[in-house]
């Protein structure tokens, strides 16, 4: 991690000895430092788990075949393929832009708690090591699937070291976040700079308040139910055990996590693409209010859908569960509507940040309906827990974090960095994520409509699954390709780009990160533009364009 | 944008190329590639099921080109022109167009909420059956209890290791075509789920928990079935067959298990989790 970290740029400051930059990126509570720690981190795990994809994705590329030894080595490998991407990936990847970016939208110096901000990375990094460390044991990681039912996950059919690590591993990296969560609502609440009030705030820093407030909300449960199956596997206790009905137990406490924390890595990426729609259409985000009422809509009912996961235990209460979760395709759907709204009548243009949003944008609408499918009981009743699900939830999480997550690097890699990625390289790995994403996923809702289960490690040549599996799996290496041209363009950026010293270098940024240096300054402003509107920078920099509020305010000075 | 004059040329080729597209669907597409069958429905519910799954995604599919047709067309008639300098009108908020894409979504779910409700009361409403048996689940395979007849059958993992035929040893469950039937679904270890593809159906089957399945078999045949919660290593191998026979076969089925002397059940006595460790800390410490 240090050697990675240390090839960041440090623009403009004086050269340090290794030792000394190493200290600095080991002892800092900068919120700029901690936030490209943990993007560091969190990308060096999506690669460690696409690595584990591939892997699976090979072994169901026929039948019968023996890519990995054994089965449970399977079972491992997709149960830590689904635990580092929700936990060690993309909730973590939430705290690498939240506290980036957060901190300068609001016109802050820093996060409410920055020395906790440190902490919170560092439970963060060695939990979830020490999750991953599985792997380093004699019967190898947890394999009982990320969500862990009991009683798969007792010492009973479970007793490998790697379950006991996986289950306190995750405990401690989710006090990391509860404590993030924390520090970035208080943040919100006390830190914003004169001017910007509650609906001034930028979309993304909206969004980033409500996921703190999930997160508070549904790490607690998690972690009390993790120590549950701790003290189960450790020290005898009988918390989950069938006597007691401990199966449903575990699946209620782990889906009210669960399903939140699916929102928990939504809302962000939602917020990131409502930061950049605008900036590339050349117009305010259409609908402000709306947006932030729909998200609050959304995590709130999100609270209320957990056992939408469990309609096939035949032991909750199917006609709640499915109007709750029904219901959030509306204030979805007025997401998306507001969105498409932003690019109407605009004037807009197609940069790699902007085409990883329209990327998201269309993939996102795909995950959405399928989730309105799989919604009603009558329908999941055949789909649950096939690969109809697996293509759902991938149209949704990858479609959101990971097209989201590129299309943020590419638009802030200039403010991180002082550079900007290359434009042509970066629209290569577009179209190749793009095609490898939809070539290996499109193809597994049929596969789950046909009957193929999740996690299973092989199926019988009668099955009919061949070919698409085949295809699937040839996707997946395409979507592998793509990351080349992305690494390719961070180092060659580094060697030889261009610095960058505009504030604002795409031209029409809106939110107060574009009213600051190029990079960034150490305390994020020098200065600070009159706040009248949501959108600050474009104010300043558009005065004829700016917005009515912003206008008449000027006109009184 | 188009003319009325270009419209109404638009409509003929469009309108030629949807009836020669749908009158080119299959069966299969017609079903929207739910498993089935030309010559009539699996169970009683699988007609329910499909015509559902059918209209919901009509009507999704309806909303999805929308969405994807308003996105594309902001994209290509609102893209920036080269030599462009200004900036387009700063527009923040249109009350009625929001309105609009709040109620409808609204109105759309609260109709399928409505047709869900429906289908799925039907599906899981309790009949007292003139058939009973109970499945038990174990690591990493299936006993049947015919519980009117007093037979069982006992199955073992799936034995693939790569050649076809291996289906020829799984376990089969009989049914008689055209008979209620209920299934009790237990476990006897971990959690596991009761599959069968064509009855468009799945139950999860809970140690400590008894869940039920109700239905008719309609239509003779044999039928693919999996376990479809994850159970442990062998998960993949948990496989079995139904197989809908006429009443009078299934009669001689259950004669056959009885003269191979499978009397009786083979039901949760054998439940491995009745010594679970934790009695004794320091021994299972170990």
């Amino acid at each position: 991690m240090a050697t990675a970290t240390a090839t960041m740029p440090t623009t403009g400051r004086v050269r340090k000895t290794k030792g000394r930059v190493l200290v600095d990126w080991l002892t800092t509570t900068d919120h700029k430092k901690i936030g490209y720690l943990y993007l560091i981190t969190s990308f060096t795990y999506f690669i460690i788990a696409g690595i584990m994809a591939l892997v699976i994705r090979a072994q169901l590329a026929a039948p019968g075949l023996q890519i990995v030894a054994t089965k449970e080595q399977y079972n491992q490998l997709f149960t830590m393929h689904g635990t580092i991407m929700l936990l060690m990936f993309a909730t973590p990847l939430f705290a690498a832009f939240a506290n980036i970016l957060m901190p300068v939208q609001i016109g802050a110096p820093d996060v409410a708690f920055p020395r906790l901000n440190a902490i919170a990375y560092w439970f963060y990094f060695f939990g979830s090591f020490i999750a991953v460390a599985g792997f380093f044991t004699p019967q190898g990681a947890a394999s009982f699937g990320w969500f862990a039912y009991a009683p798969l996950s007792s010492t009973t059919f479970s007793p490998g070291l790697g379950g006991d690590l996986w289950v306190f591993g995750l405990a401690l990296s989710g006090f990391g976040t509860i404590m993030g969560g924390v520090n970035f609502i208080t943040t919100v609440l006390t830190m914003r700079a004169p001017g910007m009030t509650m609906w001034r705030l930028p979309i993304f820093t909206w969004n980033t308040l409500v996921t703190s407030i999930l997160i508070i909300m549904c790490f607690p449960p998690l972690a009390a139910a993790l120590f549950a199956l701790g003290a189960d596997r450790k020290f005898g206790a009988h918390i989950f055990d069938p006597a007691n009905g401990g199966p449903m137990l575990w699946q209620h406490l782990f889906w009210f996590f669960g399903h939140p924390e699916v929102y928990i890595l939504a809302l962000p990426f939602f917020g990131i693409v409502s930061e950049i729609f605008p900036v590339f259409s050349r117009k305010p985000i259409f609908g402000y209010k709306t947006l932030v009422y729909a998200t609050i809509a959304i995590a709130a009912l999100s609270m209320t859908v957990w056992a939408h996961h469990m309609y096939v235990t035949g032991s909750v209460l199917l006609p709640f569960f499915a109007f709750t979760t029904m219901l959030i395709a509306v204030p979805t759907g007025v997401k998306v509507f507001n969105w498409i709204g932003t690019l109407w009548r605009g004037s807009v243009t197609f940069e790699t940040p902007m085409l990883f949003s329209l990327g998201f944008l269309m993939t996102f609408i795909f995950g959405g309906l399928t989730g309105v499918i799989l919604a009603s009981p009558a329908l999941d009743f055949h789909l649950s827990d096939s690969y109809f699900v697996v293509a759902h939830f991938h149209y949704v999480v990858f479609g959101t974090v990971v097209f989201a997550m590129f299309a943020g690097i590419y638009f802030w890699y200039p403010k991180m960095t002082g550079k900007m990625l290359n434009e042509r390289l970066g629209k290569i790995h577009f179209w190749l994520l793009f095609f490898g994403f939809h070539l290996t996923f499109l193809i597994q809702h049929w596969l789950g409509v046909m009957g193929m289960p999740r996690r299973y490690a092989t199926y019988l040549p009668e099955d009919g699954f061949t070919w698409m599996n085949q295809l699937s799996t040839a996707g997946s290496v395409l979507l592998a390709l793509s990351m080349i041209p992305f690494l390719w363009n961070v180092y060659i950026t580094a060697r030889k780009g261009a610095k960058v010293t505009l504030n604002d270098p795409w031209g029409y940024g809106r939110s107060l990160e574009w009213a600051t240096g190029t990079p960034f300054p150490r305390h994020n402003f020098t200065s600070i533009p009159r706040v009248r509107s949501e959108s600050p920078a474009f104010d300043l920099n558009h005065p004829e364009h700016a917005a009515p509020e912003a206008k008449a305010s000027a006109k009184k000075d | 944008m188009l003319s009325k004059r270009r419209t109404k040329w638009a409509v003929l080729p469009v309108a030629t190329a949807l009836v020669l597209f749908l009158s080119g669907c299959s069966d299969l597409e017609l079903r929207g590639y739910l498993p089935g069958y030309t010559d009539g429905f699996v169970t009683n519910h699988t007609e329910r099921v499909t015509n559902l799954w059918v209209y919901s995604w009509v009507v999704l599919l309806v909303v999805g080109i929308i969405a994807w047709g308003l996105m594309a067309w902001a994209m290509i008639v609102y893209r920036r022109r080269k030599g462009q300098t200004d900036l387009p009108p700063q527009l923040r908020y249109n009350m009625p167009i929001e309105t609009l894409f709040t109620v409808i979504p609204l109105v759309l779910v609260v109709a399928f909420f409505a047709y869900t409700v429906r289908d799925m009361g039907a599906i899981e409403q309790p009949v007292n059956s003139e058939y009973k048996i109970q499945v038990v689940a174990k690591q990493w395979s299936w006993d049947f209890n015919y519980v009117n007849e007093n037979t069982f059958d006992s199955g073992i993992q799936s034995q693939f290791v790569g050649q076809k035929g291996s289906e020829a040893g799984l376990p089969v469950l009989y049914l008689p075509v055209g008979k209620t039937v209920e299934i009790d679904l237990n476990s006897r270890d971990v959690i596991h789920s009761f599959w069968v593809i064509d009855f468009l159906y799945k139950k999860d089957m809970i140690p400590g928990v008894n869940n039920k399945m109700f239905f008719t078999p309609e239509r003779v045949g044999v039928y693919k079935g999996r376990c479809a919660e994850l159970c442990g290593e062998f998960h993949s191998m948990m496989l079995f067959k139904v197989k809908v026979v006429s009443p009078a076969e299934y009669a001689t089925h259950m004669a056959d298990l009885k003269a191979r002397g499978n009397n009786g059940q083979l039901g949760l006595d054998y439940v491995r989790n009745q010594n679970l460790p934790g009695d004794n800390p320091a021994a299972s410490e170990g």
